[in-house]
């Protein structure tokens, strides 16, 4: 069965309905969108007709003779119905209504949505939102995002694709992925707002039978299926990983009932467990996911989860460790060969167990001789790089060409975790050219590997081997 | 009586709660093992019973109108002798008279052990989830539990055997009985097939304490609440 959503991203037809010739206005920057981006046709609809962007502007969109496989609702809450029901008259099956207006501002917005409800059911429509971004896909051109680029930057194509309940949210991470190191990430961005058709389940469903889709990012407020995501997502991230946010962890406590049970189901507990037994990768945090895209982007998951550390300072490497810890990670114990070979290399006033210190005198040619020696061992699964750059002796443009150099070898992950002020700045910033996945501080450096490795853990339990997962083949 | 008809008749007395021994029963009907117990409706009974199980037993009154039984006073262990149970019978009838009973659970007494509860709630997003975790009274103290989804394959079982915290105690912890893993997931799932096949009539449900022991797994209360 063909997913609702493949209806949309497979549209060679679209119309914008309520293309505005003002500048930057939501149906302006729609317009834009689509005539200078889809690769297929685009329509425009304004009520007062004329021109924009060299073409036509139809008063309705039953003036239009050819057939439209998809449309874009961006006029006022009020009018929407109204709009709706013409787009059902001239046969259009899939539509994305931007506008708020609806069920997220009480009663009112609740009477027309319900409006939209029954005509988008007599109309056998599918509907994408009201009150969200629609959808964005670079490399197939559709981008219902009606922000204007000079506000909201976008990022071109790659292996991650987005699914959210919140606009805002997506707005703001898109924006973000957009300066992200190539920005080269996204896949399909899917902001369904108050899911009155296509919900949060339609969307996983979507990307992850998606060809193009290598690992699925989410924010989710709250389900509209649960049982069936949960359901759909015990499959999917046998395939590929999932991760993201279910905010909203402290609204809904336990309700009050006669048994245990009862008075332990807080939602969020129940929640949290369920998401866990069905592969998701749960982060807490804005930044981690960030992170999440980072590592899982640019880095092949792990075999296991024995983390060797370099540094250049004692103390980022006894944070790390203790990181390693809290993220049920173990610190690699070196081969005998490969212990005996730190040894007899480096001067005894280094630390050569792990975290190997190279210590306030290290040079760049110090980091190369360590990466070198361990990269190999059996027993180490992913490497954590620290640098407090501060140091004499450390040639930065040197330092930056090593790590770059062990981060794309791809047999290991390989974070790094640059530490300081503007010189560390700088080597993040070169190194982010490349997608080199680094990070300011050494926990989340070793946090990254955590979800790497509890990834790893997960596939394993189910008998897959983590080498079949490539995330960045994508790129 | 099968499953549905005791829900049935539950529902047709305008009680939400099933009653100890029903409940038990439920369970005896989906092949989870329980004590050996009877409801007695005399002292009579009661000793002959007693007598059949072996001393210690335990007496439970069952009543619609006293459901948290420890609270009221309404469960009596380590009874060793057949005197004892005429008494805790009389008293029971005599502190109970002005309530409607329906007898009194006669039980054969269960070793000590590790307590363990499963339990399963109708979750307004998720439908019937089950939660498996550390047990007894201080249940809701310790929140030491895992949820999965019903009905639960035998893996997820497993996996939420491992997830507890206090996994460790499963494995023979400072000379305790080891506890049977796949006996116990074999339960696991048993009981979170009840909950999704009867998501109709089960609101919730609490088997609370299952005691662990050297002689393996007893579901010792088991409290059933329907919709």
């Amino acid at each position: 069965m063909v997913s609702k959503l493949e209806n949309f991203f497979n549209a060679k037809t679209f119309c914008v309905v309520g293309a505005s010739t003002t500048p930057n206005k939501p149906g302006n920057v729609v317009a834009y969108n689509f005539v200078h981006s889809f690769p297929g046709k685009t329509f425009l609809v304004n009520p007062r007709g004329g021109e924009l962007y060299g073409q036509k502007l139809y008063k309705s969109v039953l003036e239009i003779e050819e057939p439209i496989d998809a449309a874009c609702l961006i006029v006022p809450a009020k009018y929407a119905p109204q709009s709706l029901e013409e787009c059902g008259k001239k046969g259009i099956k899939n539509i994305i209504v931007t506008t708020g207006g609806f069920a997220e501002i009480g009663e009112e917005g609740i009477r027309l949505q319900q409006q939209m409800f029954e005509i988008m059911k007599s109309y056998e429509i599918n509907v994408i939102g009201p009150n969200c971004l629609g959808i964005y896909s670079p490399s197939l051109g559709f981008d219902t995002m009606f922000l204007p680029k000079s506000k909201l930057n976008r990022p071109k194509a790659g292996p991650v694709s987005i699914f959210t309940q919140s606009g805002a949210f997506g707005a703001a991470f898109i924006d973000q992925l957009s300066r992200l190191g190539t920005a080269r990430w996204v896949s399909k961005f899917i902001s369904y707002g108050n899911a009155s058709d296509i919900n949060e389940t339609d969307s996983l469903e979507y990307v992850g039978d998606d060809p193009d889709t290598q690992m699925i990012l989410i924010y989710l407020e709250d389900f509209k299926e649960g049982r069936e995501f949960m359901e759909k997502a015990r499959e999917i991230s046998l395939k590929k990983p999932i991760m993201g946010i279910k905010a909203n962890r402290t609204e809904t406590g336990a309700k009050a009932g006669a048994s245990h049970t009862a008075a332990l189901s807080s939602n969020d507990a129940i929640v949290d467990d369920l998401l866990e037994d069905a592969g998701i990768i749960r982060v807490i945090t804005w930044d981690q996911l960030e992170d999440c895209v980072l590592a899982f982007g640019t880095q092949p998951l792990p075999l296991d989860d024995r983390v060797a550390i370099v540094t250049d300072g004692g103390g980022a490497g006894v944070m790390a460790s203790d990181m390693v810890s809290d993220c049920n990670l173990k610190l690699a114990e070196f081969s005998e060969v490969v212990q005996k070979k730190l040894d007899e290399t480096f001067p005894s006033f280094f630390a050569t167990g792990n975290p190997i210190d190279l210590t306030g005198s290290a040079t760049a040619e110090d980091y190369r001789i360590a990466f070198e020696i361990i990269y190999d061992d059996p027993n180490v699964d992913s490497i954590v790089n620290l640098c407090i750059p501060v140091i004499p002796d450390l040639d930065i443009s040197e330092y930056i060409n090593i790590t770059k150099e062990f981060a794309k070898r791809d047999k290991k992950p390989f974070v790094t975790a640059l530490v300081g002020g503007d010189e560390a700045d700088y080597a993040s910033k070169e190194l982010m050219k490349e997608d080199i996945p680094v990070f300011p501080s050494p926990g989340r450096a070793v946090r990254a590997l955590g979800m790497l490795t509890d990834y790893t853990r997960y596939l394993q339990k189910h008998g897959i081997d983590p080498k079949q997962i490539d995330v960045e083949e994508g790129k | 009586m099968n499953n549905e008809e005791i829900f049935e008749e539950v529902k047709q007395q305008n009680r939400t709660a099933l009653l100890e021994h029903e409940s038990k029963e439920i369970l005896r009907n989906i092949g989870v093992s329980v004590p050996p117990s009877k409801l007695v409706q005399s002292t009579e009974e009661a000793v002959n019973k007693a007598k059949e199980f072996g001393f210690p037993v335990v007496m439970k009154l069952m009543s619609a109108n006293v459901l948290h039984k420890t609270d009221a006073g309404a469960v009596t262990i380590g009874i060793r002798n057949e005197e004892e149970v005429v008494e805790v019978f009389n008293d029971y009838m005599l502190r109970f008279k002005d309530v409607e009973i329906a007898g009194v659970l006669i039980e054969k007494m269960v070793k000590k052990g590790l307590e363990l509860i499963i339990g399963t709630q109708d979750d307004e997003t998720f439908g019937p989830v089950l939660l498996f975790g550390v047990g007894g009274v201080l249940v809701e103290a310790i929140k030491d539990v895992v949820f999965r989804m019903c009905p639960a394959t035998k893996k997820q079982a497993l996996s939420a055997i491992h997830e507890i915290k206090a996994t460790v105690l499963l494995d023979g912890f400072r000379g305790m009985p080891k506890v049977n893993k796949d006996e116990l997931a074999d339960m696991i799932v048993k009981l979170s097939e009840l909950a999704w096949e009867n998501r109709k009539y089960i609101a919730e449900m609490d088997i609370n304490p299952i005691i662990a022991n050297e002689d393996g797994l007893f579901p010792v209360d088991a409290r059933i609440i329907l919709q």
